[in-house]
């Protein structure tokens, strides 16, 4: 191993085992290593994001005001400032007009691409399952098909259900009818499976990040025994 | 008038933005210059919000704060990265690599910690909420994946139990599929409210 293979990895575990210090209820050298990594990366990204974006596409423009870009390159300068004004007391109000453009293309941007992106993707695939070819093979119905797609549409109808909050009030409680209360206790199930199978996802992932961990420790430990 | 520019400018820009899109190809071109600004703003905004974070904690330690200890240790951390960045370039390999030591680690290990705490909170989830149908699939779910995530009932290769064990995987989808479709008609509505200048309305 050399010099900096092994700075590194004395780096490495002396910042894992900082962040391991929080399972013996210590809050300093946890704190320390997360107040660490939050400084590193800002730094990181604010480098990133002036090196890869506010150069190329708001400074260069600027610095030729011949070019094509240079007018065009006025109105994020404008945007820009009011935003930079927000950082002070006085400013704070200036800052709306650039986070409205923001919040009005985002939204812009949201509807095209929930709709063409999430909802009808899901929707088609959905109602696909109930096309004629699949549910039927050389004449004879598949059963199992048929099943399958009853089973994910009322299951989908049932999850949207759990969220419809439509009821009387009655003593300060929300009281839905029998039926909405039904259908949502099924839509709760599909949610509990699915919330089950994402834990189990993630807890993998954690237990891998854990062992990797540990076994960088017990690497450095191994090289002075 | 204080609010009624902010909401117009938020109107405009969003209808030229859905204008642009649907009348392709004609609109591409202001489609792409629109794009290019937004890139640029949400940029500046972040610049500002991490200058915001630097300020408050050189603030805290300007005026000793209680645990300025760690506004100490952010804020030099922070610039030390920042002026090592200046020096050799974000692209450097030294740079980028001394930037990895620290932030790969820290990671890797706050990951590991979530493994150990997610235990916990699943245990507190029977706790706190009780038996309901939720959190009893949810639990079943866990152990059932768990015990599938092993692959040892797929290497037994009956040919029933693979079926049901492919049904069984494709549960999962079925809520994700909800909640998918909910959580686009919520975005899609509360993308109209702000394209109508109906968000935050009531507050005034």
């Amino acid at each position: 191993m050399n010099l900096p293979e092994l700075i590194t990895l004395i780096i490495s575990v002396a910042l894992t085992l900082m962040v391991f210090s929080y399972i013996l209820g210590d809050r300093l050298f946890f704190g320390i290593a997360t107040h660490i990594l939050i400084g590193v990366s800002a730094a990181f990204l604010a480098l990133v994001m002036i090196q890869k974006v506010i150069l190329p596409y708001l400074i260069l423009p600027l610095a030729d005001p011949d070019g094509p870009g240079f007018w065009l390159a006025l109105v994020p300068l404008v945007l820009s400032i009011l935003l930079v004004l927000t950082l002070f007391r006085n400013g704070i109000q200036a800052g709306a007009i650039p986070l409205a453009f923001l919040g009005g293309v985002l939204a812009a941007l949201a509807i095209v691409g929930v709709t063409r992106g999430t909802l009808a993707p899901q929707i088609l695939s959905m109602l696909g399952r109930f096309e004629p070819g699949q549910l039927m093979r050389e004449a004879q119905p598949q059963w199992s098909a048929i099943l399958e797609a009853l089973m994910i549409l009322l299951g989908v109808i049932s999850v949207l259900f759990v969220f419809h909050h439509r009821g009387q009030l009655k003593a300060g409680k929300l009281v839905r009818p029998v039926f909405l209360e039904g259908v949502g206790s099924i839509g709760q199930i599909f949610i509990g499976i699915t919330f089950g199978a994402l834990f189990v996802g993630l807890f993998n992932s954690a237990l891998i990040a854990l062992i990797s961990s540990l076994s960088e420790i017990i690497r450095f430990i191994s090289l002075w025994f | 008038m204080k609010r009624l520019l902010p909401l117009i400018i938020g109107a405009l820009s969003g209808l030229v933005v859905l204008a642009a899109m649907f009348f392709v190809p004609q609109g591409s071109a202001i489609l792409s210059v629109v794009l290019n600004w937004v890139i640029v703003v949400a940029s500046v905004a972040l610049l500002v919000a991490i200058a915001s974070l630097v300020l408050t904690h050189l603030r805290f330690i300007a005026k000793g704060k209680k645990g300025f200890l760690l506004n100490i240790v952010l804020v030099v951390s922070f610039i030390t990265t920042l002026v090592l960045g200046i020096l050799f370039g974000v692209d450097d390999p030294i740079f980028l690599r001394l930037v990895g030591a620290i932030i790969r680690p820290i990671e890797t290990a706050l990951l590991g910690l979530v493994a150990l705490v997610m235990m916990s909170a699943a245990m507190k989830i029977f706790r706190e909420r009780g038996w309901s149908a939720l959190t009893v699939s949810f639990g079943v779910s866990a152990i059932v994946f768990l015990i599938l995530g092993l692959g040892f009932l797929q290497n037994l290769k009956i040919p029933l139990l693979n079926e049901a064990i492919r049904i069984v995987e494709g549960l999962p989808m079925i809520g994700a599929r909800g909640l998918l479709i909910g959580i686009g008609i919520g975005l899609l509505m509360m993308a109209f409210r702000v394209l109508f200048g109906m968000e935050g309305s009531e507050n005034e």
